[in-house]
């Protein structure tokens, strides 16, 4: 298999990604705005899982938290992805190497199939759910692998700069 | 009920506001303050870059040896801010490191201020770094 | 300005306990980067319904209540997260324009929360114009914002 190391080498070395890693405001902003962005979508997909699984907003309608609070998660989701598409961009070998980066990936896809998951499965159903504001086993399981997911995804991030298992 | 809400998010908010303060890495987690060094070498390279710059220091070892050092800096911004610029920078000029090595990596080390050939002293200390009295008060 | 305070905090064992540890410093970030997360999940959830566009199949009352619990919890692990932190690097924040920036920040976004938000947002539907709350939600969410915005910007411009 090709190594991909050269494609980043590239990447790294254009005129773009060297103004963004070199700027005084540019790179502040981006990496400032992923961490606003990250930490607004993360806490409400956290307050949606923590209805999820019966813990918190427990009179509030399933279907209603969860159509309302959408637009607002992806509102969020969308900047905080491409932020963080540019901050790799900005030093791809670096973070390619970087085991905690490269976990936090792996949560990543991992959360984004359970949610998948969960809107598939329960999608046609939510409608009857209106009426009823019991959590039910599968709206408890997504919310908890969610929970589980999403504590590691900002965990991991986090560590990242430290440079750990080299 | 809310006086002890009040109190709590007194102090959260108090530690809130510390928090995402800190430099975004831990200086214990790969630096050694019980190492500082101090390196008189050679630049080879230096990377002018968020979230850190990097200084490639080439050093003489007593025994004749050549020694490459990776030396972190601080994020442009701050490096402006205490008078650096990139131009300050020729690849095989002579310059003056003090830091401290890395704890895992012994050709790592932080930088905290810098001495170029010209005379001109600078802090390049990251945040979160150790107060040893380098930086600018 | 209460450099005696930031001194003290400085020179206390858990802070050098801090500085010696490997694991110690960026565990404690991590998990009070999650605290942070939660707790801003919490405000945030309660701000958007305020404003009108969060769930509205559940009272802006019964909503505050059941963040409020959460506000509590998360509160709790940011600070417990949080001292270690601020006291190993006291002497760097002293030193620093934008910390004090932020407490002012923090101040009113406290401030505010307990009081007005906290009335507002526990007030019954129709009690109040609707104005009211809305402008209480944009206000805390602009000072939340605020002070982590400006907290993370103290590495490049401190």
């Amino acid at each position: 298999m090709p190594s991909i190391v050269p494609a980043f080498g590239w990447l790294e070395g254009l005129a773009w990604t060297t103004a963004l890693r070199e700027s005084p405001f540019g790179y502040p902003l981006i990496e400032t705005s992923h961490v606003a962005c990250i930490v607004v979508f993360a806490g409400l997909v956290i307050m949606m899982d923590l209805r999820l699984v019966g813990l918190a907003f427990t009179q509030a309608p399933l279907a209603q938290i969860q159509r309302r609070l959408f637009p607002w998660q992806m509102g969020s989701f969308v900047p905080s992805m491409a932020t963080g598409i540019l901050l790799f961009c900005v030093d791809p070998l670096r973070y390619y190497r970087n085991v905690l980066f490269l976990a936090k990936l792996v949560f990543l896809v991992l959360a984004g199939l359970n949610a998948l998951a969960f809107h598939l499965k329960t999608y046609r159903r939510v409608e009857g759910w209106d009426e009823d504001t019991q959590v039910t086993a599968i709206a408890r399981l997504a919310g908890g692998a969610s929970l589980l997911l999403w504590s590691l995804i900002i965990v991991s991030s986090r560590l990242i700069p430290n440079n750990w298992f080299k | 009920m809310k006086t002890k809400i009040f109190l709590v998010m007194l102090v959260v908010g108090a530690f809130c506001a510390v928090q995402p303060a800190q430099a975004h890495h831990a200086f214990a987690a790969e630096y050694d303050l019980t190492k500082p060094v101090t390196l008189n070498g050679i630049v080879t390279r230096m990377e002018w870059a968020n979230p850190h710059g990097w200084i490639y220091l080439d050093t003489k070892e007593p025994n004749g040896a050549v020694k490459h050092w990776m030396i972190e800096t601080a994020a442009p911004s701050q490096l402006s801010r205490h008078g650096l610029k990139k131009a300050d920078f020729t690849d095989g000029m002579t310059a003056l490191v003090k830091g401290y090595q890395g704890k895992t990596d012994p050709g790592l080390a932080n930088g905290r201020t810098l001495v170029l050939k010209d005379g001109r002293n600078f802090y390049i200390g990251s945040v979160g770094g150790p107060n040893d009295g380098a930086e600018p008060q | 300005m209460l450099l005696p305070f930031f001194e003290w905090c400085d020179g206390l064992a858990i802070s050098q306990a801090y500085r010696d540890s490997t694991y110690l410093f960026p565990v404690t970030q991590a998990l009070h980067l999650l605290a942070v997360t939660i707790f801003v999940g919490a405000i945030v959830i309660g701000d958007l319904r305020m404003l009108g566009w969060g769930p509205l199949g559940q009272s802006r009352a019964s909503i505050t209540r059941s963040a409020g619990s959460i506000l509590l919890w998360a509160g709790l692990a940011v600070l417990l997260t949080g001292i270690p932190q601020f006291t190993t690097n006291a002497l760097t924040y002293h030193r620093s324009w934008l910390f004090v920036f932020k407490m002012y920040v923090l101040a009113a976004a406290l401030l505010f929360t307990v009081t007005v938000r906290q009335r507002v947002a526990g007030a019954d539907e129709g009690r109040l114009p609707s104005w009211v709350p809305k402008a209480v939600g944009a206000v805390s969410l602009a000072l939340w914002m605020g002070v982590t915005i400006s907290g993370r910007l103290i590495t490049y411009y401190g």
